[in-house]
């Protein structure tokens, strides 16, 4: 074999970068050739080549460069074993033109002009090799000539054999093999092992199997995976013992704004309160349409005849802080086959993702001391989840539909990578089958779907159960590749549509060991041979290959009868397709490897013996952010509050991070692939006007002609320092708000939870982990209470418990961050095309109403992180929350679905960031129409910038025609509302109170502001 | 071909899939809104029976990330075409059957010779936009300064100024190249052929900076076969279209612009 090297230059001279910066992209490759059939230079045109756009080239070409010399050269490509799409591409392309590639590797080169960028800048080290090379010295390389060996994947130790792991040891030395392996048990669980191992019965099953008293290690990689808390959820699940401590506030004269829990012993705040939930709603409303729920890839709701929904909601925060792009790429690529593996098989119809970063701005000197070492800058950060979350959804023909950016600095330590899939399946199949359910048969065989086997994303479940800290395993990090998952989606449904297979499930976290653990349940036992699992590069360990998390493999259950056609579907549809063994109700997991037995372990083991976890729980009302970044010195730069500034507090807060427009980046996802995005995340005469939420129309899914879903989420992480009790309240709120915004039926609304907390176990080393356990309880608490009130269920959700960042800052200080605890609610809801409404204004005159009434207070508000009251007494009065009428939102949220079911309203858009101001702004910016605010009065200050900037939720602003007032009133009469002022015709933003004008300015400037950008 | 159907009155479309391609559902539903039979064919099924191909009236070319674009757009699958599908390709276009490329089916198109001048040494090309990255927006579009021999966009521009003839726009290399040095003659050649029948009308484009950039679609001298860059098969109805206001869609089955192209060539067959 020889290598060859070639790189694709432009044709056109294509710049890139900035001043100073500029530089010129240029893709190229090695390929492993056989030495006595090597192509022509015509071959590899026809190949890489295109005459029109660039030029192939085997050897230099300096003479290019005749103008302009580079000076620089950055060279970039991956490390061996990191998925690599375009030499994988070039493989196959190589192979169609009948060229035989046995390997292809790609990279990039950067040639810069001017100045080089850190190679930071151009690759991550973890997954890539990058060098630098003056110009000179980079010809001097002769690189087309001495091609450097095509790395192989590198192995520390080649021992292939099985290793048994003797628990006989003490406690401390069980501990350090725990982290030894990065098995993430702690020391009960351990002990727990080391006593079961040591039965008597236990030893005898073992010994008539030919296993040895201690696990072996597939063993216990395998039960390490099934009890990672990613995996078994062991704290949602835990029996907690709740404390509340509100003495300092029951002192005071008035009453203190908090729900009173009282002391309370708490059986898993899943089980009591989100299972309990769901389950209390169905009963009490009768509900027919959660069809599945908790027990699925993801929850299935039934809102129409014709087909079926199902969505879910991942986080990918781990893995998107060492690696932003492939973290974000394989989390949305991991949620779709959620998705694809929900029910009897699902078509991906959307995305989602939201981001939780860090302040985008560049730091300044102080900042920059104080900023955690060895972690990226939230901006990177923006950059690599955005590009992940882009390819995933593009290349995969999944239109990304809804989500948002929010920014704070205690996502600084660790981000939150939150992507979300909700896909359509029809109720039955032509077979009869009901589609949500899922039967796994005896005998059924057990086919291994999709990509190989590597060493990528080993240990994933377990390392995402542990904080994050500089010995975090690299190996965790991966590339996704959605050409693969593309292939393995179009295979699945036309093996679902001719009936192939009996159940399917992704491998996601803890690989096979997951997959095929769970699956084996349905029947009560699994026998496979890890011998016949494709691999990517030999060497492979037998636990390595039972827990590898590497991507786009789905496991199927397939009737022994229809194997034979379900292989020749996978040979036709290009996707690999292995028989790797058999279901059985023989009670075990049985493996082998090479023809020997390497685990036979109790499903029940696996499973159900693991006893609940037990925490202790604190709270005792708001807390102080420990405010890590800053100097202790320094003084506040917060302004103070001036009727005069009205202006500047509006452009400020539409300019600020949280508000302003995302469009540059939400352009760059195809939200419309599939034809049927009916509202689009921008909308208005420019497209620039925000959604609040977005829908997807079911008619060219197969649904009901006039079906709707749509799609929002909500989120208030900041008010978690105030009550996460309020918090969670909030967030459903602002989430079912968003859904009935646009036309969403609060009477049939499924919403996903998604927790993502500081580590809530209370430990010598991190004893914050009482109150954070208070903090989730009370926040399941309130979520429970919310939910059960508006009777929207909660069909399908996750937790992440291990949201800290522990580590030194830039100045070798020890820091750790912590996120904010944070819910993630996501809605979706039931709509028509009759009742669907966008959030900009329509037509001058229209009449602006507010529906909800005018909040009290601006804590957690944006405008309360730029602006304070000089008069300490004002400042005082409006630190509180605005307080949420659950019972009155609901009735609101019908009466809106009545209102636009009759055509009432022109645009309605809710009331979240910014208030009131905002909202209203941003509905003249979607319409390019100007509005006169005149029907309000303030009286003071604090009443002027409360009702122009506060938050309180279950508030929307809403325009109508002149003609439909009457009607409008009439639907809105019992319920808060109160005419704000006029859609004019002029593009002037005008807010009165009374005679005087307390802003007057033209609408441009307003656009100006709010379309920065971050 | 089964004799005893009438293709006249029912023309059969086959729209490929498979390998990264994305857009077959609604291509398809394109087609059958206009009262064609559809089906959807796998790449590698075609492949392995190329004389399927003979069963078909009209061919399409869906838009996707086909092979991930990661050698190009449409780069692969070009390949891929070329190596198992040339010669019935060619059959295909001989017997006058209408061919439609859509986004990644352009660049597909392009690269395999089929547009804009059959079996002519390749001058056009699809480059990366010049905003570096993929952008999904919608588009003005209006007829060229020269009438077009087109058949799938015959007569759409005669409905009066008062319709909107905006697409959706999803991709990242979109930009028409002509070859370096030829690029007024090319395009003087394509407009005199009538072979435009696209263009962008508004300054959606800023950075647009040669005349010919501003291509939207180009077809074949015959104009049978048809590569545009925005995507009719998500404009099929006024419930997908960007500007939102009440009643808008109160009739879901109401056509929007995109429509007008399939039923363009549905009646051009049945009419030929």
């Amino acid at each position: 074999m020889s290598l060859l090297r070639l790189e694709i230059k432009p044709i056109e001279e294509t710049i890139l970068g900035e001043n100073g910066f500029l530089y010129e992209e240029i893709p190229f490759y090695i390929l492993d050739l056989p030495s006595n059939a090597l192509p022509s230079l015509a071959n590899l045109e026809e190949v890489f080549g295109d005459p029109v756009l660039n030029d192939v080239y085997i050897d230099d070409y300096d003479h290019f460069w005749d103008k302009k010399k580079p000076k620089w050269v950055i060279e970039v490509s991956f490390k061996p074993g990191v998925t690599d799409n375009r030499g994988l591409c070039a493989k196959e392309a190589l192979n169609l033109s009948s060229l035989s590639c046995s390997f292809a590797k790609s990279g990039t080169l950067y040639f810069f002009f001017e100045d080089h960028k850190e190679l930071k800048e151009y690759a991550n080290p973890l997954i890539q090799k990058a060098e630098l090379f003056s110009y000179e010295d980079f010809k001097k390389r002769s690189r087309f000539q001495h091609i450097e060996k095509i790395d192989e994947v590198n192995f520390e130790d080649l021992n292939s054999e099985v290793e048994v792991i003797s628990l006989d040891r003490p406690l401390e030395e069980l501990v350090k093999l725990s982290e030894e392996r990065c098995l993430a048990l702690n020391v009960n669980e351990m002990s727990f092992l080391k006593d079961y191992f040591n039965k008597k019965d236990v030893f005898e099953e073992r010994k008539a199997q030919g296993l040895p008293k201690n696990p072996t290690d597939v063993e216990l990689e395998i039960l390490a995976q099934s009890w990672s808390e990613h995996c078994k959820h062991k704290i949602f699940k835990a029996t907690i013992k709740y404390k509340e401590d509100l003495s300092s506030y029951e002192d005071s004269n008035s009453e203190h704004p908090f729900k009173k829990l009282g002391n309370q012993k708490i059986e898993g705040v899943y089980q009591s309160f989100i299972q309990k939930s769901t389950k209390d709603i169905i009963e009490e409303r009768g509900i027919t349409w959660a069809k599945s729920v908790f027990k699925d890839n993801a929850g299935i709701v039934s809102f129409e005849n014709k087909v079926d929904l199902c969505f879910k909601v991942e986080t990918h925060n781990s893995p998107s802080a060492l690696d932003p792009y492939g973290g974000a790429l394989t989390g949305i690529l991991g949620v779709n086959r959620d998705i694809l593996g929900a029910g009897l098989g699902s078509r991906p119809i959307g995305n989602t993702n939201v981001f939780c970063l860090g302040l985008p701005h560049s730091l300044s000197s102080s900042e920059k001391k104080k900023a955690p070492k060895g972690l990226l800058h939230p901006r990177s950060i923006l950059k690599g989840v955005h590009k992940g979350v882009m390819d995933g959804g593009n290349k995969s023909g999944i239109p990304t539909v809804n989500g948002a950016i929010h920014f704070d600095r205690d996502y600084a330590g660790k981000p939150l990578v939150f992507c979300g899939t909700v896909g359509v399946l029809p109720k039955v199949l032509a077979d009869g089958r009901d589609t949500s359910l899922k039967e796994t048969q005896v005998g059924d065989r057990i086919f291994m779907v999709g990509g190989a086997i590597g060493k990528d994303g080993l240990h994933g479940a377990t390392f995402s159960s542990l904080e994050l800290n500089e010995s975090s395993p690299t190996s965790a990090v991966q590339i996704g590749d959605p050409l693969t998952q593309k292939r393995v989606t179009d295979f699945l449904l036309k093996a679902r549509d001719l009936g192939l297979y009996s159940s399917l499930t992704d491998n996601g976290a803890g690989g096979l060991s997951s997959s095929v653990g769970e699956m084996a349940e349905f029947t009560g036992g699994a026998t496979l041979d890890l011998s016949k699992c494709p691999v990517k590069y030999e060497g492979l360990k037998a636990w390595e290959l039972m827990i590898s998390e590497s991507q786009e493999r789905m496991t199927f259950a397939v009737p022994p009868s229809k194997s034979l056609a379900f292989k020749d579907l996978g040979k036709k549809y290009g996707v690999s397709v292995t028989d790797i063994g058999y279901f059985h109700d023989k009670g075990a997991l049985e493996v082998f490897h090479l023809k020997e037995r390497v685990a036979f372990l109790d499903l029940r083991l696996i499973h159900d013996l693991l006893p609940p976890m037990k925490l202790e729980a604190l709270w005792k009302g708001p807390r102080k952010r420990n405010e890590w970044w800053k100097d202790p010195n320094e003084a506040s730069q917060k302004q103070f509050f001036e009727e005069e500034k009205v202006e500047d507090i509006l452009l400020k807060l539409l300019s600020s991070p949280n508000i302003v427009s995302k469009e540059k980046w939400v352009r760059q996802y195809d939200h419309e692939v599939l034809g049927a995005s009916h509202i689009k995340p921008f909308v208005g005469k420019k497209g620039d006007g925000p959604s609040d939420s977005s829908s997807l129309w079911l008619y060219p899914h197969g649904g009901e002609e006039s079906s709707v879903i749509q799609i929002g989420c909500g989120l208030a992480p900041k008010l978690s320092l105030w009550d996460p009790y309020v918090m969670a309240q909030y967030a459903v709120d602002e989430a079912v708000r968003n859904v009935v915004a646009h036309g969403g039926n609060i009477d049939q609304c499924a919403l996903l939870d998604n927790f993502c907390w500081p580590d809530p176990v209370v430990s010598e080393k991190n004893q914050e982990g009482l109150f954070r356990c208070g903090d989730l309880v009370r926040a399941s608490h309130g979520l429970y209470d919310i939910t059960v009130t508006y009777g929207t269920p909660l069909v399908s959700g996750k937790d992440s418990m291990k949201n800290d960042f522990r580590g030194l800052n830039a100045s070798g200080e020890p820091l750790k961050i912590s996120v904010l605890p944070t819910l993630l609610v996501t809605a979706f809801s039931k709509s028509t095309l009759e009742h669907t409404v966008t959030s900009d204004f329509k037509n001058q005159g229209d009449l602006i109403y507010l529906l909800g009434d005018h909040g009290q207070g601006l804590a957690g508000s944006e405008v309360s992180d730029f602006f304070i009251f000089e008069d300490q007494e004002a400042q005082k009065k409006m630190e509180k929350l605005p307080s949420i009428n659950l019972i009155k939102n609901k009735v609101l949220y019908r009466a809106i679905y009545k209102a636009l079911g009759r055509g009432l309203i022109e645009s309605c858009h809710d009331i979240s960031e910014g208030g009131l101001a905002v909202a209203l702004v941003e509905s003249a910016i979607g319409g390019r129409l100007g509005f006169t605010l005149d029907e309000v009065e303030w009286l003071g200050l604090s009443n002027l910038i409360g009702k122009l900037f506060g938050e309180g939720p279950g508030r929307f602003v809403v325009s109508i025609a002149k003609e439909n007032e009457k009607e409008f009133l009439s639907v809105f009469k019992e319920l808060p509302h109160s005419k704000l002022g006029t859609v004019s015709s002029l593009p002037q933003v005008i807010f009165k109170n009374g005679h005087k004008v307390v802003l007057n300015q033209h609408l441009d400037k307003m656009i100006e502001a709010y379309k920065k950008g971050v | 071909m089964n004799p005893l159907i009438n293709y006249k009155k029912k023309p059969h479309f086959l729209v490929l899939a498979g390998d990264g391609i994305n857009c077959e559902q609604e291509t398809k539903l394109g087609f059958e809104k206009a009262k064609a039979k559809t089906t959807i064919i796998h790449i590698n099924e075609l492949l392995d029976r190329p004389k399927l191909l003979r069963d078909y009236q009209g061919l399409a070319f869906p838009g996707g990330f086909s092979f991930g674009d990661d050698l190009g757009s449409g780069q692969v699958l070009a390949l891929k075409c070329k190596r198992g599908l040339k010669d019935e390709l060619n059959l295909f276009v001989e017997k006058e059957s209408p061919i439609i490329g859509i986004c990644n089916g352009f660049q597909t198109l392009l690269k395999l010779g089929l547009l804009p001048f059959p079996g002519e040494k390749r001058e056009v090309g699809l480059a990366p936009n010049r905003e570096g990255t993929f952008q999904n927006y919608w588009v003005k579009l209006k007829a060229p300064p020269s009438k077009s021999v087109c058949h799938w966009t015959e007569g759409i521009f005669e409905g009066g100024e008062s319709c909107e003839f905006e697409l959706p726009l999803r991709n990242r290399e979109g930009r028409i190249t002509l070859k370096k040095g030829s690029e007024d003659k090319i395009y003087n050649k394509l407009l005199k052929n009538g072979q435009i029948p696209l263009q962008y009308s508004d300054q959606l484009r800023p950075l647009a900076k040669f005349q010919h950039e501003s291509i939207a679609g180009l077809c074949d001298p015959k104009g049978l076969i048809f590569g545009l860059m925005p995507h009719p098969e998500a404009s099929l109805f006024e419930a997908t279209h960007r500007i939102h206001y009440k009643n808008r869609c109160k009739d879901p089955d109401q056509k929007a612009w995109g429509q007008k192209i399939f039923d363009n060539i549905v009646g051009h067959l049945k009419r030929s």
